[in-house]
């Protein structure tokens, strides 16, 4: 496949970002490759309701 | 090759923490990498914890990306060289992140996180 990219005029006013986190990226500019990832454990697969008794330490969860 | 420039004329960064990157300029491979174990409590007890990533599989299980099959040729024309912005304003920059103003080659990133909740029983509460 060809792929032809026409960069004409390109001009931006005003950028406002509350947070750029977790191994994001805010770029102005040109890049050849990006490869971003994330993996995320949330409850409810990871809520514990007590009583906290440490039964076992290496319980995987 | 040619290559694009970027203009910023004002860049207003609040808080930049935990391994962070402000970079002002070209850079040719970025690697960021970051692992978070977030514990909420619904009570002040601390018994057996053990921060401890190896204990859970999401820090362990490896990301499948998508293979690049297709014979690809790409050209790029810059007709109009410069990439132009008034202001940024970010208020905080975190946990590996990188804001970059310029052009880069590679760009590699990868973010993991773990949520506990630990909650009182019915009763208690």
């Amino acid at each position: 496949m060809n792929f032809q990219v026409y960069n004409r005029d390109l001009n931006v006013g005003n950028i406002r970002v509350i947070g750029v986190s977790s191994s994001s990226l805010l770029m102005v500019g040109d890049a050849e490759t990006i490869q971003l990832a994330s993996a995320f454990d949330t409850p409810a697969e990871s809520l514990i309701i007590g009583p906290f008794v440490p039964l076992s330490l290496d319980e995987t969860s | 090759m040619l290559q694009r420039s970027s203009s910023v004329k004002k860049l207003h960064v609040t808080s930049a923490s935990l391994s962070s990157i402000i970079q002002l300029g070209d850079s040719t491979v970025i690697n960021g990498f970051s692992r978070a174990i977030a514990v909420q409590k619904e009570q002040q007890l601390f018994i057996g914890d053990s921060v401890d990533f190896s204990r859970y599989p999401i820090f362990r299980r490896p990301f499948v990306f998508p293979q690049e099959n297709e014979q690809l040729t790409i050209s790029t024309y810059h007709l109009n060289p410069i990439i132009s912005v008034n202001t940024i304003n970010v208020m905080g920059v975190s946990a590996s992140s990188v804001l970059h103003i310029g052009n880069t080659q590679s760009v590699n990133m990868e973010a993991r996180v773990k949520h506990i909740r630990e909650l009182l029983p019915k009763r208690n509460r």
